[in-house]
């Protein structure tokens, strides 16, 4: 009988065992390294995150409109990047949007997400806005959609 | 899959949270609006669509002045490419701009082609026309203004005249048309051209001033002054050279 072609049982049985072995090593490995990256990823969250839960204000002469969002960040002394849930709430309107760009000096504020203002009688959807002259002007962008009750 | 059901929620919410319902008013524009809160206005920028129950407009930009929120409306000014439609009050107009003042009922649609048809009367004009629902009141100016219904047909650059709005049918109750070329009116079987035209339902006389010609039956006559008494259908013709009213008989046959 050829050599090459006799077939050694236990051979066989190990090195399967070690190919097996082998695959999970690697599976479990990359299942630690997914966990680290997550781990890195929520603590790097807390890291940039520089204010939970802001709150600011906009005043004019006739009504104060308050700010609040999920989480914030400077971007220089003047302008704080607001991100998830942000909401613009005065007591005719509210504006809610998921990230917005809000200067605490010039009191104006600027959205390129997508944007649901409501009033009592209105709602008002595009795909942004800008608000300034404290509150008094808002501009909505973009493709938008008014419902007048 | 999950991507998959997502894209339907968010169709399935976007479709229900904001689709127009019996007494709203639905508003679309291309490039958004503009609140301004303190002057009381907001504009609506490209391409934009109003839909309510009572009418449909469609204009490249739209103002509109409010008095406490965005639906208090006070005044509405469109501009470009206009044209409405109101099933309910049987009005449909064309214009490059309309000014819509809400209270007095008072709608201005001007620009060239201009044109507003209610169910008794068309309108073109391009100038303006204007009217006001309360009043009765209208009045078309510019080149190429003209009224038209079943028994009349106006011709002239300035047509202003009252509508009674106490009968079910409109019928003009005061008429003044003047064209310093000539105006032109067309009733039933009468033809009138002078430079200008008074009619009053008080008197029911028709007053022709300047350039005067009457075509009736075939027959035409001219001069420089002349009444048309509408109850009884006869009319006179005066020349200010008393000896120089000219009369034209025609043939028919």
């Amino acid at each position: 009988m050829n050599f090459f072609l006799y077939i050694n049982r236990k051979f066989i049985f190990f090195f399967g065992l070690l190919i097996i072995v082998l695959f999970l090593i690697f599976i479990i490995s990359k299942q630690f390294q997914l966990n680290n990256i997550e781990i890195q990823i929520i603590e790097n969250n807390i890291e940039d995150t520089d204010i939970e839960e802001p709150k600011f204000a906009i005043n004019n002469a006739s009504k104060k409109i308050t700010i609040t969002a999920k989480k914030g960040n400077f971007l220089n002394n003047d302008e704080v990047l607001l991100n998830e849930n942000v909401r613009f709430k005065s007591n005719d309107f509210s504006i809610e949007s998921e990230k917005v760009i809000f200067n605490k000096n010039k009191q104006t504020a600027e959205s390129d997400s997508k944007s649901l203002f409501r009033s009592e009688n209105a709602i008002i959807t595009s795909d942004g806005f800008n608000i300034y002259d404290k509150g008094n002007v808002i501009i909505f962008y973009g493709k938008s959609f008014i419902i007048l009750k | 899959m999950r991507l998959f059901l997502n894209i339907i929620f968010t169709c399935l919410f976007t479709i229900n949270a904001f689709s127009r319902e019996i007494g709203e008013t639905e508003i679309t524009t291309d490039e958004g609006i503009e609140v301004f809160q303190k002057e009381n206005f907001y504009l609506l920028k490209k391409n934009v669509k109003i839909n309510s129950d009572n009418f449909v407009l469609n204009a490249d930009k739209v103002r509109i002045d409010f008095k406490n929120n965005l639906y208090d409306i006070v005044e509405l000014n469109a501009d470009g490419n206009v044209r409405f439609d109101s099933e309910e009050f049987k009005i449909r107009g064309v214009g490059d701009k309309l000014k819509f003042q809400v209270k007095i009922e008072k709608l201005k649609i001007v620009g060239n082609n201009s044109q507003l048809t209610t169910q008794d009367v068309e309108m073109f004009s391009d100038g303006f026309i204007e009217v006001n629902n309360i009043s009765g009141e209208f009045s078309l100016k510019g080149l190429n203004s003209k009224m038209v219904n079943e028994n009349i047909l106006i011709i002239a650059d300035t047509i202003d005249g009252v509508f009674n709005n106490t009968d079910d049918v409109r019928k003009i109750i005061k008429l003044n048309v003047i064209d310093d070329k000539i105006s032109y009116i067309k009733n039933n079987d009468t033809e009138m051209f002078a430079k200008k035209i008074y009619f009053s339902d008080n008197t029911s006389i028709i007053e022709l001033i300047d350039s005067v010609t009457v075509i009736r039956d075939g027959e035409k006559i001219s001069g420089d002054y002349g009444t048309l008494d509408t109850k009884n259908n006869s009319y006179k013709i005066k020349s200010n050279n008393k000896t120089k009213v000219k009369v034209i008989i025609q043939n028919n046959e």
